[in-house]
């Protein structure tokens, strides 16, 4: 058979030629002068308006690297976590908040070489308003009475009602209401028709080149970098092109970095992690050590639905509680890389200063009524036992000091009491038949357990131990994957128990009203109808209402906001509407072979995920790895 | 030649009959996907972002506005194949308000070129060694190869990409892994672009030849083994005909009937395989952009996809049909 | 009796098959005896390779994958069978039917069998995953996926019978009395019978294939052990990365054993099905 021995000829020889093939990875680019970052697929890569639905992705570098806005808070904290960018100076409200003036920075251009003045800010404000379908158009409407510019450098907001967190909408802590160019929109027929291509940029970077298909965007420094409000603030960036591109699934990401193809990952596997960490020696991470991740400023807990029984009972909420062994969840979910809770606020970025380190006291003295005794659920030496249970693996990598330990592993948790739980339960009319608890109706007690699945993995894996831990209690409990219809359950109450987070934070300021202020009882829906965010629980009471009241006449940085948080979270620990579980953990690795001088939890300046917009101080702060760049 | 036109009008009929029903269905499909557009752009604005409950609900009614997805479905319905009719979608929900068919438009010749490509080589190879297979029973290497051949073919195509990632991404990093072409590149027909194309391509494709070789080896060879054994054969070889003749003209050629059949059909689905492949591959085709808009609740695209696939294969059985007639001279029109 | 043993004697396809087979049986036998609950994790050490002690290693789930494969297989198989059966009886019956009546009715019948292969089935199912969500267990699944899986080979095996009409023999048993229903099943059964064992293996494969891809896009019952299952979890952790190599390898292997189990027995038994094929071994 000459033909067969031809052809496997033909193969040997055509795979021996493969490595001729191999391409620059970037055409045109060199790979010194550029940052790749993991960017999304974009359904409609023509489209760069980002004050319109259109699908365009927003996070694919415009909203990071091309518009600015008033404000931005570092949600890791740091030593100053507000930054001032178009404004000079924070919000001056007057006495009753009912306006608000912004001072803005002189000398800031358009990309196109057209001054930004406040012209374009009483611009957007108005567009937004007057079509309904744009982004952050309603919130306008609801809040803003008139918008005027006495000056080409001040703006006075007046206000339909008092909000002493108006200025929210300006601040950036993922994204916030950016400033449109009058100079281009206003010969524009229709905005929200409009695709603004190519995007005039407000920021350092401008638009390069895209792919059609949607895989990749490329954005380079401006010439005139300085007239921008990064240049002002930060200097001169070593980064001259930002490439932002779609990476494929997480095995294929953690490969491409290892290729160096990759820079900046936004979310892989735990596992893809360590297996990074340990073969690649050009990675970098939040923590140099186990566990590497970067906590972000949500809070993935247990939601209940509380407007089903039996989740509507506070005692058969806290029972669930109690059934869980939170070590388990950790090291199912995230192989003890998680950073737990016990308060319904993520510990992260300012957070422990704020109210993990007042409030240990108090939650070590915390009481819980069974029905037949008083007991004390917290235990805040969970950080050393999971730090026990991981070193076998990691050995030295995990830190000996406790205080240290509970920086990384969370302050404390409840602990498991199976006993209490029982109690709790029969106190809620529950009954056990041989193994199985059985509801006050005499039916078999169920839950199911919502999780969005593959696209957030480590949640759903969380899901799985809790679910089997419930089970092991003789409470019928099943995973349900949810996929995209995720979102919609959550908001029509089609839910019993779900994985999901409804408290994110500023991160890097104490108030909570970022998330609070939706839970006002005000907004609640009944099931079916959809609830709007963040308050997924439909978590109802008068004390909640009342903090919330009390925290909207308050200014933003007056000290009373702090109290406010504590009586919040003191409350949800005694109603527990939600079992907050840990900071949601992202393993987020760094390549160091062409940028050095990524954030990490010692040196916290800026946000690192690909998806903030607050990660362009990252960008313009890197350093080149090679001095050729230069 | 007037028997023949009669039998082309009818299938063309048969055509349209498909066309029409496969579309219906799907649309009915569609409306009852639980998975609501609106809400999925606004928890798009409105996760990671500062939200004021009533702001959400105006930008709600707002969307619902804008998207058109009022009125009852038997409106949509007439609507629909208004814009079918004209090949145009409409708008799509999850890309508003650029066209459908502009979507679809860009993502067609990167899911046609790669699975029309690796379909036709693994017809081709599958064939020619399913048939030398099937005719030389006992031929070493060709059994060796059959049983290569055969265990690659039950392994899930998701894994065949993840090993060709890990072997030509990683272990020996020589071939792309993902995307359709190098980074800033301008398409266009230059040697650099296409070149790019190709061999950005070459894992995908080479994943799906794997994965489809199987099924024509294993058939073809079932097929020759039949009329190898058929009394046509037997007599030809009784009365020495040649080697190579024999092979080709007795046997190989009475055999492919089937296999072109089944050549047209899999043509005709080029779009359902591409799913998992462009998954893996992150290939920028419709196989992604369907399972985008499923998971965006973006209709007005599923359907456009789904209304493509269906034209697709009816055409592909449609000339078959007409074609039968040529290859097979014993089947008379009916 | 006689006639397996000969062909386990003779046959050596048969009997490697055969063994192939066995193996396959016996772990899904075996899956009845399991010591630990199959959906249970942590109850062995995670990330173990293959040792004496696990002999197919253990998962990054705690699971140890001896039995997490019994109960995937059986699973898996149960899946897989029902589909192939029920997709069979489909395609064999409208594509002989359709094939030896031809004219007005031959169309009818491909025009529907041709709207149904028409239409994708992957949005289908995915939809109907979503739409059905509690309701949607796996003989459901099954079924659904066999109603999927049948027009392609249909039209196959009509495309045979279509030129077995016009053969000589068809004729002859016509004219000999013989019932429309006889002719089928006795003289033309056995020509397409090549053609259904194939494609009853191809579609048993698919069935395996579509479990797996609507598994690894995450629309399965993800409580349940099945070979996609193990997949899906196997992805969750990064096992092809993270080098644990054994967790993808394992389901992927007894897969291929189970595929080439079924090839080899089926080209043996239609050797034997076909007895010129059988004179053509003995030398003829």
């Amino acid at each position: 058979m000459k033909f067969l021995r031809t052809i496997a000829v033909a193969a040997v020889a055509s795979l021996l030629a493969l490595p001729a093939l191999a391409q620059d990875f970037i055409a045109g680019i060199p790979r010194n002068e550029a940052l790749i970052i993991q960017g999304p697929t974009a359904q409609n890569a023509d489209w760069f308006n980002i004050w319109a639905p259109g699908g365009g992705a927003t996070t694919n570098g415009t909203q990071q690297l091309s518009a600015d806005t008033f404000w931005f808070i570092n949600p890791e904290g740091g030593p100053n976590p507000w930054q001032n960018a178009l404004a000079t100076e924070p919000p001056i409200y007057n006495a009753d908040f009912t306006e608000m003036t912004v001072k803005l920075r002189q000398g800031v251009y358009w990309s196109d070489g057209v001054e930004f003045t406040a012209d374009d800010v009483v611009y957007t404000v108005q567009t937004l308003i007057d079509h309904p379908g744009m982004n952050w158009a309603a919130a306008f409407g609801v809040n803003v009475a008139s918008v005027e510019a006495p000056d080409r450098d001040t703006v006075v907001f007046k206000l339909k009602a008092p909000n002493s967190r108006f200025h929210a909408l300006f601040t950036v802590r993922w994204n916030a209401a950016w400033i449109m160019p009058k100079h281009i929109f206003e010969k524009v027929a229709d905005p929200l028709a409009y695709d603004f291509n190519p995007p005039v940029s407000l920021s350092a970077y401008v638009l390069h080149s895209y792919d059609k298909a949607g895989n990749w965007t490329i954005w380079k420094l401006r010439d005139d970098w300085q007239r921008t409000t990064i240049g002002m603030d930060w200097g001169q960036p070593q980064v001259k092109y930002v490439v932002y591109r779609a990476a494929g699934n997480p095995e294929a990401r953690v490969i491409e970095q290892r290729n160096h193809n990759l820079d900046v990952i936004n979310d892989i596997t735990p596992e893809g992690m360590f297996s990074i960490m340990k073969d690649n020696p050009s990675a970098a991470a939040w923590l140099a050590g186990f566990p590497y991740a970067h906590p972000d400023p949500t809070l993935p807990s247990v939601l209940f639905n509380t407007k089903k029984a039996p989740f509507d009972n506070k005692d058969v909420r806290w029972a669930l509680a109690l059934l869980i062994d939170i070590r388990a969840v950790a090291l199912g979910s995230y192989r003890g890389a998680a950073n737990l809770s016990a308060l319904a606020t993520p510990p992260t970025g300012s957070a422990p200063e704020d109210y993990f380190v007042p409030m240990q006291d108090w939650l070590t003295n915390f009481e819980l009524d069974t029905g037949t005794r008083k007991i004390k659920p917290y235990d805040p030496t969970i950080a050393e036992q999971l730090a026990k249970m991981v070193r076998p693996q990691w050995g030295d990598q995990i830190p000996t000091d406790p205080e240290q330990l509970k920086r990384t592993f969370g302050f404390g948790w409840w602990k498991q009491d199976v006993q209490a739980a029982t109690e709790l339960l029969q106190k809620a009319g529950f009954t056990k038949q041989g193994n199985r608890w059985m509801k006050p109706d005499g039916t078999p007690f169920t839950i199911r357990v919502q999780v969005e699945g593959d696209a957030i993995p480590t949640l759903a894996r969380a899901g799985t131990a809790i679910a089997q831990q419930w089970t092991q209690a003789g409470i019928d409990a099943k995973v349900d994957v949810a996929g995209p219809t995720h979102g919609q359950r959550l908001g029509t109450g089609d839910f019993e128990t779900v994985i999901a987070w409804s408290i994110e934070t500023w991160g890097g300021h104490p108030d909570l009203s970022f998330f609070l202020d939706s839970y006002h009882s005000e907004f609640i829906k009944p099931v079916g109808e959809i609830q709007p965010p963040r308050n997924l629980q439909r978590w109802e009471d008068p004390r909640l209402d009342e903090i919330i009241e009390r925290n909207r006449t308050v200014a933003f940085d007056a000290p009373e906001v702090k109290q406010l948080g504590q009586d919040f979270l003191k409350l949800a620990v005694e109603e527990m509407p939600m079992i907050p579980l840990m900071a949601y953990n992202k393993f987020a690795p760094f390549d160091t072979t062409y940028w050095t001088n990524y954030p990490s939890i010692d040196n916290p300046y800026s946000a690192s995920g690909p998806n903030w917009s607050n990660i362009r101080y990252m960008v313009v702060s890197l350093k080149a790895a090679t001095p050729a760049a230069q | 030649m007037h028997g023949f036109l009669i039998y082309l009008m009818k299938r063309f009929g048969q055509f349209l009959f498909v066309v029409f029903t496969g579309v219906t269905l799907s649309f009915l499909i569609a409306h009852f996907s639980p998975v609501d557009p609106i809400e999925q752009t606004v928890s798009l604005l409105t996760s990671f972002g500062n939200t004021d409950p009533r702001s959400v609900e105006l930008l709600r009614e707002s969307l619902r506005e804008l998207y058109g997805t009022g009125g009852s479905l038997l409106d949509q319905y007439f609507t629909f194949w208004g814009r079918v009719l004209t090949g145009d979608f409409g708008p799509s929900l999850s890309a508003f308000p650029t066209p459908v068919s502009t979507v679809i438009g860009r993502a067609l010749p990167w899911t046609v070129g790669l699975l029309t490509l690796a379909t036709l080589f693994s017809w081709t190879l599958g064939n020619l060694f399913g048939a030398l297979a099937g005719y030389f029973r006992d031929n070493r290497p060709l059994k060796v190869l059959g049983v290569f051949v055969m265990s690659m073919q039950p392994i899930p195509t998701y894994i065949v990409g993840l090993s060709m990632i890990i072997v030509f991404g990683y272990l020996w990093p020589v071939l792309p892994i993902s995307g359709g072409a190098q980074l800033n590149l301008e398409p266009g027909f230059t040697w650099e672009y296409v070149s790019s194309v190709i061999v950005h391509g070459t894992l995908p494709a080479l994943t799906l030849v794997c994965v489809g070789l199987g099924g024509w080896f294993i058939s073809m060879r079932s097929l020759v083994s039949n009329i190898v054994t058929e009394d046509h054969v037997v007599y030809a070889e009784l009365a020495g005909v040649p080697g190579r003749t024999m092979f080709s003209q007795y046997v190989a050629r009475n055999a492919m009937l089937p296999q072109v059949t089944g050549l047209a059909l899999t043509l005709g689905h080029v779009f359902g395989g591409a799913v998992i492949v462009e998954f893996v591959f992150n290939y920028p085709g419709m196989g992604k952009l369907l399972v985008a808009g499923i998971y965006a609740g973006d209709y007005s695209l599923v359907l456009g996809v789904t209304t493509i696939a269906i034209i697709a294969v009816a055409t592909a059985v449609f000339i078959i049909d007409v074609l039968y007639p040529l290859i097979d001279p014993r089947v008379k029109l009916g | 009796m006689k006639i397996l043993i000969d062909l386990l004697r003779y046959n050596r396809e048969f009997l490697v098959g055969a063994i192939f087979l066995a193996v396959i049986l016996a772990l899904v036998v075996a899956s009845f005896f399991a010591p630990y609950d199959e959906m249970m994790t942590y109850v062995v050490i995670p990330d173990m390779p293959p040792s004496a002690e696990y002999w197919l290693g253990t998962n990054s789930r705690g699971q140890d994958l001896f039995w997490q494969l019994a109960a995937s297989m059986r699973n898996t198989l149960m899946f897989g069978v029902v589909v192939a059966l029920v997709s069979r009886v489909i395609a064999i019956t409208v594509g002989l039917v359709s094939g030896y009546l031809g004219g007005r009715v031959d169309q009818v019948i491909m025009a529907i069998n041709d709207t149904l292969n028409a239409l994708p089935n992957i949005p289908i199912l995915l939809l109907l995953v979503f739409v059905l969500r509690d309701q949607m267990s796996w003989p459901i699944l099954a079924v659904t996926a066999a109603l999927l899986g049948w027009q392609h080979d249909s039209r196959l095996i009509r495309s045979v019978a279509l030129s077995l009409r016009n053969r000589e023999f068809t004729r002859q048993a016509v004219f000999s009395g013989m019932r429309t229903g006889k002719i089928l099943f006795r003289e033309h059964l056995p020509y397409v019978m090549p053609i259904v064992f194939y494609t009853t293996m191809n579609n048993l494969i698919w069935a395996i294939g579509l479990e797996v891809t609507l598994s690894i896009l995450g629309f399965s019952d993800i409580n349940r052990p099945t070979i996609g299952g193990m997949i899906y979890w196997a992805n969750a952790h990064s096992a092809m990365v993270a080098g644990i190599w054994w967790w993808i390898a394992v389901p992927m292997v007894f897969v291929v054993i189970l595929f080439l189990g079924l090839f080899m027995l089926a080209m043996s038994v239609n050797e034997y099905i076909d007895p010129r094929s059988r004179l053509a071994r003995m030398g003829a």
